[in-house]
């Protein structure tokens, strides 16, 4: 019965092509508007780790100042990142499955090979748990260990984009790069890898692409490696020199612990609650007890990440496609009551209203799904234009969940959009129509 | 011409009715909503930001020679970049500047006046001489700095050192209200004298509220990590001056990284989400106007289609081809009215959540006017096709299907 109606309703969209292809491209222009702003907007506030956000925890330490508290607006929240001194300290615990301190840091490259000039490159320095900890993919060789961490070895991993800008992409594994004064020898390329927001540190530039070298972390000392990001402190300043530094009281490395359960949270909670009493001791930390271990999503939402604008932008799509809702009703409206004649002698012929209503829904969902298929490939199109406007800052696109979303918004559309006309056809007196002919 | 019957007969469909003027009143709420954001950010965009823009270009010089870890060695660099340049042909004016205005990044201090305890964030530029000239910011009161501005102050123990500054009008009114802040010292640790006052500038935060807010400190900037220099051109010289800026310095010093940018690209760079979202609101709003345009013209089509014979019959009793083109477009604007009353209240709801949500700006009654005017010559635009059509609808056809 089902395919009948369906052929039914193909003929019926063949036989006024002109009108037709109106409904599908005024319904497609709509679901293709509202997936573009729907699909951003979900990448923008999405989870950018979804198969483990609920492991992966923010560390902070409120070390701040006890005349008053890190963040003005948000009294309750700890300082966003956590000093040099103190990462050190907990990154003693055995209790988390992975963590490590991590910052990003800003050096010279210097490529092989003549006329290559030297470039400044975002590094992220970190330690061996940042790969395992984040599932970050590679293409070649791996990560280094924790004994690269400690010597440090002069080890490093590339990414993608970068291992095919000195490298031409091929297996850079084994080969070495000068950066600064000192060779590295890389161990490991990264597959493509660009989590959206940027969560593992969210106060310098959310949205900004993962940063292209990964070094170990403990290079910070023996090469005086400043940070590139933010940097606050209180009290004291920033110290003499860069152990000062480094010893004072300024927040500047972002810290993540990977605990599996909440057993192991509350071990973990329990032990920096200890180490920030011992400090308190040593006259550190003028302030109340306030630790917290953030999953990412809250900690996405408590640093405010999800651009205000990208709301804005998805209320007024949703608001597009309502409206060419309402423009195919009209259309349609048009459409079956010119039908009239025909569907009276269907009705004579005992078809029932039931089955008059349902035959014309079925056609309306018909050309909301051709409006689907136009729309997603819209949308498509709609998100490329986005990415190169925005200069591959984002990587919008359209993943499976999102085309589900689009498909559905366009059967809800076409339902919405069809309800009315369909009844209308389907309340037609048939007697009327066989006079007149 | 008589309103009544027409009014009746649009009353008679009232579905119709709601669908059009339901229509026509989200589309007014929606494009007027987007108008008020796009030109919030227009304006955000095209206000004047006090410095020369146009003729500015900013060269960026990275070091990574070893050599540069000396303070002295970085001053004798300065000092023979900034003359170099200076000597370059087409080129007006040339500074080191710690800090770039407009570029999104910078640097602010937090100033207390004597007696106060109200702390005002300042941003600030630290500068070499000719930051004035370089930028093109015209001094309103007080002097600009002068070479010895630029003499450092030993720092005697325990007495904090003193540095001559130009502030914004903007800035200055914040800090001193009653508008004598020309001549006062302020500041706890290092202190700051303002000689001077800016007519207006922008500092390094586009973003910020407090934009206008910014202060030039007579203090010579760079490190070993990085130095950049502002340089203003004559006007028509900048792609000539930037296109050789990068091998002029390299000539001058090696073991360093030069990356020439322009003002205005720094200014786009800052300013790309704006303009993407430009873009997307222009989008939104033109193809809606089409949609809407094109369902009224579906609507008016095949309610004339159906009305064929009863417009056949008017013009055998005599009405004329004017008074049923008339019929059709007053119907049309009567519809259009409809929907922009109702689409005023949609409107301001819509930025209501706007506001709330998106920190939008608030819908003003010019706009909206403005909105209504172009919905309702849209409406109109949409319906004068099929209403041409009925006018042309002979008398013969009420009798020929009978």
């Amino acid at each position: 019965m089902f395919a009948y109606q369906l052929r039914l309703a193909w003929k019926s969209l063949r036989r006024n092509p002109g009108l037709s292809i109106l409904s599908v491209v005024g319904i497609g222009l709509g679901i293709g508007v509202a997936t573009t702003f729907v699909t951003t907007y979900y990448m923008l506030s999405g989870n950018p780790i979804p198969q483990k956000s609920d492991k992966l925890f923010y560390v902070q330490l409120d070390s701040w100042s006890p005349e008053r508290s890190y963040d003005r607006d948000h009294p309750d929240l700890p300082p966003d990142q956590v000093t040099y001194r103190d990462m050190a300290e907990i990154m003693k615990s055995k209790i988390p499955t992975h963590a490590g301190g991590m910052f990003k840091a800003d050096l010279t490259v210097h490529p092989a090979g003549d006329g290559q000039k030297p470039f400044r490159q975002l590094v992220r320095m970190c330690f061996a748990d940042f790969f395992p900890m984040f599932d970050v993919p590679f293409q070649f060789g791996s990560g280094w260990d924790a004994r690269a961490d400690a010597g440090p070895e002069a080890v490093i991993v590339l990414d993608d984009e970068i291992n095919r800008k000195l490298f031409g992409g091929e297996n850079s594994v084994g080969r070495t790069l000068l950066i600064e004064d000192r060779e590295f020898r890389i161990v490991g390329v990264l597959a493509p890898w660009k989590p959206l927001p940027k969560f593992y540190d969210v106060t310098n530039d959310p949205f900004d692409a993962p940063e292209g070298i990964f070094m170990p972390f403990n290079f910070v000392r023996p090469m005086e490696i400043n940070t590139a990001g933010n940097t606050s402190n209180w009290g004291d300043g920033s110290g003499d020199g860069f152990e000062g530094f480094l010893q004072s009281e300024t927040v500047w490395i972002q810290m993540w612990a990977q605990l599996e359960d909440e057993e192991q949270v509350q071990t973990y909670r329990a032990f920096l609650d200890a180490y920030v009493n011992e400090q308190k001791k040593l006259g550190r930390f003028p302030r109340p007890i306030n630790n917290r271990l953030s999953p990412v999503m809250t900690m996405l939402k408590d640093q405010g990440a999800a651009p205000e604008e990208a709301v804005g932008v998805l209320i007024i799509a949703i608001l597009f496609l309502v409206v060419c809702s309402v423009n195919l009703i009209g259309v349609l409206l048009g459409k079956f009551l010119a039908r009239a004649p025909e569907v009276g002698v269907r009705r004579a012929l005992g078809a029932s209203r039931r089955w008059v209503f349902v035959q014309h829904l079925v056609e309306c969902e018909l050309i909301a799904v051709l409006g689907a298929v136009l729309g997603l490939g819209l949308a498509a199109l709609g998100l490329e234009l986005l990415n190169r406007m925005f200069e591959a800052q984002f990587a919008f696109r359209l993943d499976l969940p999102m085309v589900g979303a689009g498909v559905l918004l366009a059967l809800v559309s076409g339902l919405v959009a069809g309800i009315y006309p369909a009844y209308r056809i389907c309340r037609i007196a048939p007697a009327m129509y066989l006079k007149t002919q | 011409m008589n309103l009544g019957p027409i009014l009746r007969s649009l009353l008679h469909n009232k579905t119709r009715l709601i669908l059009i003027s339901f229509e026509v009143a989200l589309t007014l709420a929606i494009v007027v909503n987007c108008l008020n954001l796009l030109f919030e950010m227009r304006g955000k965009m095209l206000r004047p930001t006090g410095i020369d823009e146009k003729n500015i270009i900013v060269a960026t010089v990275l070091p990574f020679g070893p050599e540069y870890r000396d303070d002295k060695f970085i001053e004798r660099v300065r000092t023979d970049d900034l003359a170099a340049m200076r000597a370059l042909p087409g080129v007006k004016a040339a500074c080191a500047s710690g800090q770039i205005p407009l570029s999104g990044g910078g640097s602010s201090t937090g100033l207390k006046v004597e007696g106060s305890t109200d702390q005002v964030g300042a941003p600030y530029f630290s500068v070499t001489e000719q930051a004035v000239e370089t930028l093109g910011v015209e001094i309103a009161a007080g002097r600009n700095l002068v070479p010895e501005d630029f003499v450092t102050k030993p720092t005697v123990e325990g007495k904090p050192s003193q540095y001559n500054v130009l502030m914004t009008q903007a800035l200055a009114d914040r800090l001193y209200p009653a508008g004598d802040a020309l001549g006062k010292t302020l500041g706890g640790g290092e202190r700051f004298t303002i000689v001077g006052i800016i007519r207006q500038m922008h500092n390094s935060w586009p973003d910020s509220e407090n934009v206008e807010r910014a202060m030039l400190i007579a203090s010579p900037p760079g490190s070993a990590r990085r130095i950049r220099y502002l340089v203003r051109a004559e006007p028509g010289m900048r792609e000539e001056v930037a296109g050789r800026l990068e091998a002029d310095l390299l000539r001058l010093q090696a073991g360093r990284i030069v990356k020439v940018q322009t003002m205005e690209e720094i200014k786009a760079d800052s300013y790309l989400e704006n303009t993407v979202l430009i873009k997307i609101f222009s989008a939104v709003s033109v193809l809606l106007l089409a949609v809407t345009s094109l369902g009224i013209v579906g609507v008016t089509s095949f309610s004339v289609t159906e009305r064929t014979r009863q417009i056949g019959t008017r013009r055998a009793l005599g009405a004329t081809r004017r008074q049923i083109l008339e019929h059709f477009l007053v119907e049309a604007g009567m519809i259009a009215a409809f929907g922009v009353a109702v689409g005023t209240g949609i409107a301001y709801g819509l930025n209501f959540a706007l506001v709330s949500l998106a920190d939008a700006p608030r819908l003003g009654m010019p706009l909206l006017s403005g909105g209504m005017i172009l919905l309702g010559a849209a409406s109109l635009l949409a319906a004068l096709g099929p209403a041409l059509r009925a006018c042309r609808v002979p008398p013969v056809v009420a009798t020929r299907t009978v």
